[in-house]
């Protein structure tokens, strides 16, 4: 997804940390808030932790919408023909990756289901497996996130620091 | 890195072009034209040939396999021929 401005027509340039630290940022905060959630009960974290896991994910909502708008997000979603053909190489070099990396996440997690199920199953070992609607809206929206900022994450990691355009 | 050296920073100065000139003559964003500048990217034959054309050279003065005589060394050859 990326959200094109007026006034950054090609999207906003931001320095490669900063772009490294707000993708990290989302992938720690993100699972990290709905895991806090999840646990959250008036016998443990009680009310405190339920507000802190629903920050934690609003962080990291608020750090996505950022990115949204970056030149990162623009290379890694517009279409082919609103890109010279070296940000289509690396684009299409960060996608493969991200759809291997994508892949490999849901087949992990589909292991772990099955392997789960049949634990609880042969009443072997308990292992938490998601089942409210909740839960699945929370994994639901972890790996669109995913999907949407792999390809810009692999990109901000491969390329070197911007120059300045007009030099 | 690229394996392709190239002449473009040497070209552009001398037509004191900026990157963003030069990027708009061929086509390209302007920090492609810094990538290829310092030999991360290999153009592809397309662009090779357009920034040749740019500059009114033949392809081979831009672009080269192995690394680039330096200045003085192809002034003095053409002195003495």
């Amino acid at each position: 997804m990326f959200v094109r401005s007026k006034r950054y027509p090609l999207g906003k340039s931001f320095p490669r940390f900063t772009l490294r630290a707000m993708f990290a940022g989302i992938y720690v905060l993100y699972p990290l808030g709905c895991i806090l959630q999840l646990v959250s009960t008036p016998e443990t974290l009680g009310v405190a932790g339920d507000v802190v896991g629903l920050l934690m994910i609003a962080a990291a909502l608020a750090l996505f919408a950022v990115l949204a708008g970056s030149s990162l997000q623009r290379q890694s979603q517009e279409p082919e023909t609103m890109l010279d053909e070296r940000e289509l190489a690396e684009r299409n070099r960060a996608s493969f990756s991200a759809h291997s990396i994508f892949s490999g996440l849901v087949l992990l997690g589909i292991i772990y289901l099955m392997i789960g199920r049949d634990l609880i199953a042969n009443q072997k070992l308990m292992v938490w497996l998601p089942e409210t609607g909740e839960h699945w809206n929370a994994i639901f929206w972890g790996l669109l996130i995913a999907s949407l900022t792999l390809p810009g994450a692999l990109l901000a990691w491969r390329k070197g620091e911007p120059e300045d355009e007009a030099e | 890195m690229s394996v392709v050296q190239n002449r473009i920073a040497v070209f552009r100065a001398e037509l004191s072009m900026s990157r963003k000139d030069l990027a708009d003559l061929v086509g390209v964003n302007p920090q492609t034209i810094g990538y290829l500048e310092r030999g991360d990217y290999a153009p592809s034959v397309e662009l090779a040939l357009r920034l040749a054309a740019v500059f009114k050279a033949p392809v081979e003065a831009l672009f080269s396999l192995k690394p680039f005589a330096p200045l003085g060394h192809t002034l003095k050859e053409q002195g003495s021929s």
